[in-house]
């Protein structure tokens, strides 16, 4: 029996006509008539796309401005370029996956999860490309406190891009929650690498970087309450 | 689908007769009881009118109305299966399809052929063969990669394929094929 033998059964068995009763159809037609009103379609992709890089960039540089462009200042031209051309081709990735979260039927080339461990690798990456000081002064003290302000900046970004998307609908809330908790994790790991100038590579590799899974991980835990919330409603 | 979204009666019953029986069969495989499907056809549109914004006239639209469906089954099952200590699972509930007659299990003879794989293979086959969608069309709707769906459809014919020669005889007699 080949491959062509089992698609010819499954066509001849697959046209039996469905017992949907007319009379369900016509009543959901008829309720679905009562509350009718013309809405407005959401724009292309690549429209909320742009708009969350703008609201990463502003909160990442906004927050930066506040506390000081020390990092951006220490590093060189080169690794200036390296670093931020990768943050912003994942934030515009995970933007664009955060979009596609929110829109039933959309094209996933990737998983959310892929798409997460591709963009900490490749931070991953560029950080022991570009820091290659491996003291470990203050390890744990410092680090705590950059990954508290990355995840405090992660907040905000968070709930703008929530703002900006709300009248999307995730047919799945934990990978619509996970990519979110990224995007926003990114800004703070933007904001970071304006700012902070502990070059360790150490401390930039583990708690710079960790800013994105963790946030990634509060997001995904908020997607699943949510939808919990409202599906026991 | 435009039409809908710009307001027109008409075309909202053009498409709940349109697409409503495919809904509904799709229900109608994975649900023990009609009743449980008759409930999801209605919540499942009741959640297209809601979000009838997010779907784009430019982007295919089997996948945007397949991907609500699915969403609204699994919040079906899952809050069935809080509610109540005595519903079965879903893989219970197909094992049980699996071993009715033909015309016990909702008459439909995929459904029989489909018994054996997993549920997601026979969800991909149904949206492919029930609903005719293309490859791409069913990654969209199960918001999986095209490569991934490919992987499904292949190890499903596979497992068919299988089945079909181990029946040989009995099931080419009882379906024509040699």
């Amino acid at each position: 029996m080949t491959d062509e033998d089992v698609d010819k059964v499954l066509q001849k068995t697959s046209g039996a006509a469905s017992q949907v009763d007319p009379a369900l159809l016509k009543r959901i037609a008829d309720s679905l008539n009562s509350s009718l009103r013309p809405v407005r379609p959401l724009p292309p992709t690549w429209a909320p796309t742009a708009g969350l890089a703008l609201i990463c960039a502003a909160v990442a540089v906004t927050a930066a401005a506040r506390t000081g462009f020390y990092g951006f200042e220490k590093l060189g031209l080169w690794e200036r370029v390296l670093i931020f051309s990768t943050l912003a081709i994942l934030v515009w990735t995970s933007g664009k996956e955060f979009v596609s979260q929110l829109i039933p039927g959309s094209r996933q080339p990737l998983s959310v999860g892929s798409i997460l461990t591709i963009g900490s690798a490749a931070l991953l990456g560029v950080f022991s490309l570009v820091f290659r000081d491996y003291r470990t002064d203050h390890f744990i003290s410092a680090g705590i406190a950059c990954l508290r302000t990355g995840l405090l900046l992660a907040i905000p970004a968070a709930c703008m891009s929530w703002l900006l998307l709300r009248r999307g609908f995730a047919v799945n809330p934990v990978a619509a929650g996970l990519a979110g908790g990224a995007l926003a994790g990114l800004s703070g790991v933007t904001m970071l690498e304006l700012h902070c100038p502990n070059f360790q590579a150490l401390h930039v590799l583990v708690w710079h970087t960790a800013v994105v899974p963790v946030s990634a991980a509060a997001g995904a835990l908020v997607g699943w309450a949510l939808h919990k919330h409202s599906s026991a409603k | 689908m435009a039409r809908y979204q710009a307001g027109d009666f008409a075309a909202v019953t053009a498409l709940v007769e349109c697409v409503g029986p495919q809904l509904h069969r799709f229900f109608m495989a994975q649900s023990a009881r009609r009743s449980d499907a008759d409930d999801l056809l209605q919540e499942t549109w009741l959640r297209i009118h809601r979000v009838r914004h997010t779907y784009r006239p430019s982007e295919p639209v089997l996948p945007w109305f397949y991907a609500i469906a699915r969403r609204v089954r699994i919040d079906h099952y899952r809050r069935a299966s809080r509610t109540t200590a005595r519903e079965r699972p879903l893989e219970e509930v197909s094992d049980v399809v699996a071993t009715l007659p033909p015309d016990e299990a909702h008459g439909e003879d995929l459904e029989t052929l489909l018994a054996p794989l997993s549920e997601s293979q026979r969800e991909i086959l149904r949206m492919m063969k029930v609903a005719g969608m293309s490859l791409e069309e069913v990654a969209r709707a199960t918001s999986c990669s095209v490569g991934s769906v490919k992987q499904k459809v292949h190890r499903a014919y596979r497992n068919l394929r299988d089945g079909m020669t181990a029946l040989g005889p009995k099931r080419g007699s009882s379906r024509g094929l040699s």
